[in-house]
């Protein structure tokens, strides 16, 4: 356990790819390392949280609440980014994620994240890429699924 | 008071300025014989004749007479520093009593202002005056009669002895005194006027460095720190052009009193060496006479130094004394106290009969008031800002004199009762309540210090009293007992914490109490009741956390044999804490005990290299990458300014270098910041962890004595830490989010199990409140305020928007004060409707009176329905 393993972790999540290592490593320094237990939720749907989850150990399941109960939508495990949207803009939490083992994760608060860009342009640049990639994917994926809605 | 300094000066010290008159007159005789004896041991004894001599019955030879006479010098030179010493003493002594009584008669003065006086002068003019200003006075206080005494009666001998020798050339002598006389005093004079603007100057300063540090949020919200600048500069400016017009000036009284000092000698040679050579003066007497005016230069050089000091100290004083002596000043006996102050009144109802009162602006006064309030009534008098409210609330009160009209408490006139009297009966709570920079329980037990509780017994005594006699000065002793329990209703210190403590929960302060008491050192009052029960709930709360999952996963325990990973390295190794409150844990690295003791324990190296890590990543994470100071500041253990300092030492470090002992302690004080769970900087491997623990009893043996260190037992309460951090014995773990918050929510369920609410609410009566009670919000200082009302069970309780917006806080004041007549002054409708009886208030008039339904219109609006219909038909 150290920081060298957490910015590892860090180096891995897609919207940190392209930043130095130093830097990373900083941004390892600042974040926590959290527990949580089976059973417990690292978000809740409908809070506003400000800290995002990369979870170094672990499964957790992603879960929304529906008219039928809670829904399983998704799991998440090791080097598995939850919660990230929090870190960019105020929504509340669009699902729950639930600890289905012990998890280890590395908290990151908007707070740190936030001073770490306007400390480091660049670092703002390559998460600015990051997104940019993202965004074309969705839009890339909503177009085709357009396409397959009006074909059919 | 008196106007002038020195009738201050006679009426108050003159017995004192007669001993030290009479002092100065006993030190000439030996002063006299010191100058004569040399003489008769040169003449008589070392190159005298006939002996023996005889001398008080006994036959001594030449040198026993020697002997004798050398002793007797000696005798005479010890006698005299003697006198002077205890003259000098004396003199001191007088000044500085003097200098206690004009303090004291002159912070009297400020006790006696009316009110509307604290609107147009404030404390930044007042402090100086009291402790700056008159300081010169007390210096001066202890020449002022024996050096003109004393110099002018010098002079006067000397001046005898010149006219004996001949009445022209003594006439020459003092030809330029009448002079002297007369042109000093002439330019004094100016000096003395600038001397008064300087201080007024002064003063003005002082008020501006006041009002600065009022006014900090708005000089910033403003931007006005720039002109705020200019114009302290423009003062200390005008400060520095009148310091050099009364430089300039007192050099020229000063050169000009040289220049005629030196002119008699001049005449001395030109005319009594014309009357030599003529014959006509012998030439002895021109020597003796030119011996003699050397001599009579120096008293008068010193009287004339005595009068400028006295014109300069006199300023000074008058410009004090002026601002304290005021005609309006309340009446020494309404506030002297005393048993006979207190009048019993046949009944406690309150009647203005046509009262006009101003407390100084416009919208601040209050005109033709006619109101009763009688025994019981529940009265709000609603109103506006300005509306005259809160003065007509403050007349009621007695606390504003009516400038026309009559206001009565009980058929007597509140100008005539004593202040004693009034608080005895009426507890006034303003709208926002002074609290002192003490603790929230000695704010409230305030209202029942008016005096001593033992009015006897609880005097000063031995030299404290007699001082406080000679000096005018207050007789009671401020560390007697002042809290008059009887008037709170109880009999003993306990009972009146329960009253305390019920008043605390009406006023609905309990819950902040509960939490000020967590977080509050409550261990330096020894109880060991308390203790116990602080030890009870700990042991509660570690049992909880030992089989409890939810708070295991809260707590980290401290336990000898482990390693707490929620704490510092410092408080690990240590197993304990710097014993003074808000000191951090690694300031114990630069404590040589404790590197002596880390090195004993063979972990002194270890934690050396640890403290390398830290700097060498801290370094690495902030520096290297360009960091700004803001996130420096924030995140690193090491400042901006220590990085260039840390880099060289690791790099000796990593050269294998002999480090310096300086360096080695702040490594491991470095070291000793690092908490494992939080900082992932050092891996602890399991040798490191067993060292670490195992170097505890080495430490605790080596500091068990240090009066610097609390070390942490399971078994005692560690007074550095707060009850809360007692009772847990352990710390939230690092590695859950919110640990504290969730901590917080289990510790009330324990604390109330056990009983503890009440006595960490009353450790919570131990918070300091700070300067003006700032560490407290507005609502909580006015709640504070209200019980400090209430504490005295008042049978008429006046409030002044204490209660707005609260109307279950007014349901339960109300409910608790039963027969207690009530007025409070509000803005508030909602509150105004709760009392029985309003009575509204617009520009200074009373415009209504009734039950709230019938005044609400002319209350809230203005006007009443009925000349509403009449200006519309």
């Amino acid at each position: 356990m150290s920081i060298d393993t957490d910015a590892a972790a860090l180096r891995k999540i897609p919207l940190f790819r392209g930043i130095e290592d130093q830097k990373l490593r900083l941004l390892a320094f600042m974040s926590e390392r959290v527990r949580f237990d089976a059973g417990e939720n690292l978000v809740e749907e409908g809070d506003f949280g400000d800290v995002a989850y990369i979870i170094l150990s672990g499964q957790a399941d992603v879960l929304i609440d529906s008219n039928s109960g809670e829904q399983l939508v998704a799991t998440v495990k090791e080097n598995d980014f939850v919660g990230e949207i929090a870190l960019l803009i105020d929504v509340p939490r669009t699902a729950t994620v639930r600890a289905t083992s012990e998890v280890v994760a590395l908290a990151v608060t908007k707070e740190h994240f936030f001073k770490l860009l306007s400390n480091f342009p660049d670092m703002a640049l390559e998460v600015m890429r990051a997104l940019a990639h993202r965004l074309e994917r969705t839009t890339r994926e909503f177009g085709r699924l357009r396409a397959s809605v009006t074909n059919s | 008071m008196e106007r002038s300094l020195f009738g201050f000066i006679w009426r108050y010290s003159k017995r004192q300025q007669i001993v030290i008159l009479a002092l100065t007159v006993c030190s000439f005789p030996i002063l006299y014989m010191t100058l004569e004896l040399p003489k008769w041991i040169v003449n008589d004894a070392i190159s005298g004749s006939d002996f023996p001599k005889m001398v008080m019955g006994m036959e001594l030879g030449q040198i026993q007479y020697l002997v004798a006479l050398c002793i007797g010098f000696l005798a005479l030179v010890v006698a005299n520093n003697g006198v002077k010493y205890v003259l000098n003493i004396y003199k001191g002594v007088a000044g500085e009593r003097m200098l206690r009584r004009l303090r004291y008669m002159l912070y009297n003065s400020i006790l006696r202002f009316r009110l509307p006086r604290f609107r147009r002068v404030s404390g930044g003019e007042l402090i100086p005056m009291i402790t700056a200003e008159v300081e010169d006075v007390g210096v001066f206080i202890g020449e002022a009669i024996a050096t003109p005494a004393f110099q002018g009666g010098t002079l006067l001998v000397y001046m005898v002895f010149i006219f004996a020798q001949d009445v022209f050339l003594g006439a020459a002598a003092i030809a330029l005194f009448p002079l002297q006389a007369y042109i000093i005093p002439l330019m004094q004079k100016k000096v003395i006027r600038l001397s008064r603007e300087r201080i007024i100057n002064v003063r003005a300063i002082s008020e501006r460095i006041n009002e600065t540090v009022s006014a900090a949020p708005d000089i910033l919200a403003n931007d006005t720190s720039r002109y705020h600048l200019a114009d302290l500069s423009d003062r200390l400016f005008l400060n520095y052009r009148i310091r050099l017009a009364i430089f300039k000036r007192k050099f020229m009284i000063k050169f000009l009193n040289n220049f005629m000092n030196q002119l008699p000698p001049f005449f001395f040679y030109s005319i009594g060496g014309y009357l030599v050579i003529r014959g006509d003066l012998s030439f002895g007497a021109l020597v003796a006479v030119l011996a003699a005016y050397k001599d009579l230069a120096s008293p008068w050089k010193e009287l004339l130094t005595w009068y400028q000091t006295l014109a300069g100290v006199n300023v000074k004083y008058e410009t004090v004394v002026e601002n304290f002596d005021v005609d309006d000043a309340i009446p020494a006996e309404r506030l002297a106290g005393g048993a006979d102050a207190v009048v019993d009144l046949p009944d406690t109802t309150i009647a203005l009969h046509s009262v006009s009162a101003s407390a100084g602006g416009s919208g601040q006064e209050i005109i033709d008031v006619t109101l009763e309030v009688n025994p019981g009534d529940r009265l709000a008098i609603y109103g506006a800002d300005g509306s005259g409210r809160t003065e007509l609330v403050m007349a009621m009160a007695g606390l504003l004199s009516p400038i026309a009209g009559r206001s009565t408490l009980g058929g007597r006139r509140l100008d005539e009762l004593t202040q004693q009297t009034i608080a005895r009966y009426v507890s006034y709570v303003g709208s926002d309540p002074y609290l002192f920079n003490e603790t929230i329980r000695s704010n409230i037990v305030y209202g029942l210090k008016t005096d001593p509780v033992n009015d006897d017994q609880d005097d000063l005594s031995g030299l404290r009293r007699a001082e406080a006699m000679l000096t005018g000065n207050s007789l009671h002793d401020v560390a007697a007992n002042w809290e008059d329990h009887s008037r709170a209703g109880v009999d003993a210190a306990e009972a009146l914490d329960e009253r305390l403590l019920e008043l605390v929960t009406l006023v609905g302060l309990e819950g902040d109490l509960y939490r000020l008491g967590l977080a509050s050192y409550a261990f330096e009052r020894d109880d060991p009741d308390f203790r116990d029960k602080i030890l009870k709930a700990r042991a509660d709360v570690v049992r909880q956390v030992r089989e409890d999952k939810s708070w295991k996963a809260l707590v980290a325990l401290w336990e000898p044999k482990t390693l707490n990973y929620s704490a510092t390295i410092g408080e690990n190794v240590l197993y304990g804490v710097p014993r003074a409150v808000g000191t951090p844990v690694w300031a114990a690295a630069s404590d040589p005990n404790v590197i002596a003791a880390l090195a004993k324990a063979g972990v002194d190296d270890r934690l050396v290299a640890m403290g390398a890590d830290v700097a060498g990543t801290m370094i690495e994470l902030f520096s290297d990458t360009g960091a700004d100071a803001s996130l420096i500041g924030d995140y690193s253990f090491l400042s901006a300014e220590e990085i260039p300092q840390f880099t060289e030492r690791l790099r000796r470090h990593k050269a294998g270098e002999d480090l310096a002992k300086a360096d080695r302690a702040a490594f491991i004080g470095l070291a000793f910041r690092l908490i494992p769970g939080r900082h992932r900087i050092v891996t602890l491997t399991p040798d490191d962890e067993s060292r670490l623990v195992g170097a505890r009893s080495v430490i605790h043996d080596a500091l068990k004595d240090d009066a610097n260190y609390a070390l942490f037992d399971s078994g005692t309460v560690i007074p550095p830490l707060s009850i809360e951090e007692n009772i847990l014995f352990g710390k939230p773990r690092v590695d859950r989010r919110g640990a504290s918050d969730k901590i917080d929510a289990l510790l009330r369920d324990t604390t109330r199990a056990l009983g503890l609410r009440d006595p960490i609410a009353r450790a919570g009566l131990n918070f300091n409140v700070g300067i003006a009670g700032g560490r407290l919000s507005g609502g909580q200082r006015r709640r504070i305020g209200l019980i400090r009302a209430m504490i005295k069970t008042p049978q008429v309780l006046i409030l002044d928007s204490v209660v707005d917006g609260d109307r279950p806080l007014l349901a339960r004041v109300l409910e608790a004060c039963g027969t207690t007549t009530v007025v409070t002054g509000t803005a508030d409708p909602k509150v105004a409707e709760a009392m029985g009886t309003v009575a509204a208030m617009r520009d200074g008039r009373l415009v209504a009176r009734g039950g709230w339904d019938s005044v609400r219109n002319i209350a809230v609006y203005g006007e009443d329905d009925d000349a509403r219909e009449r200006e519309a038909s």
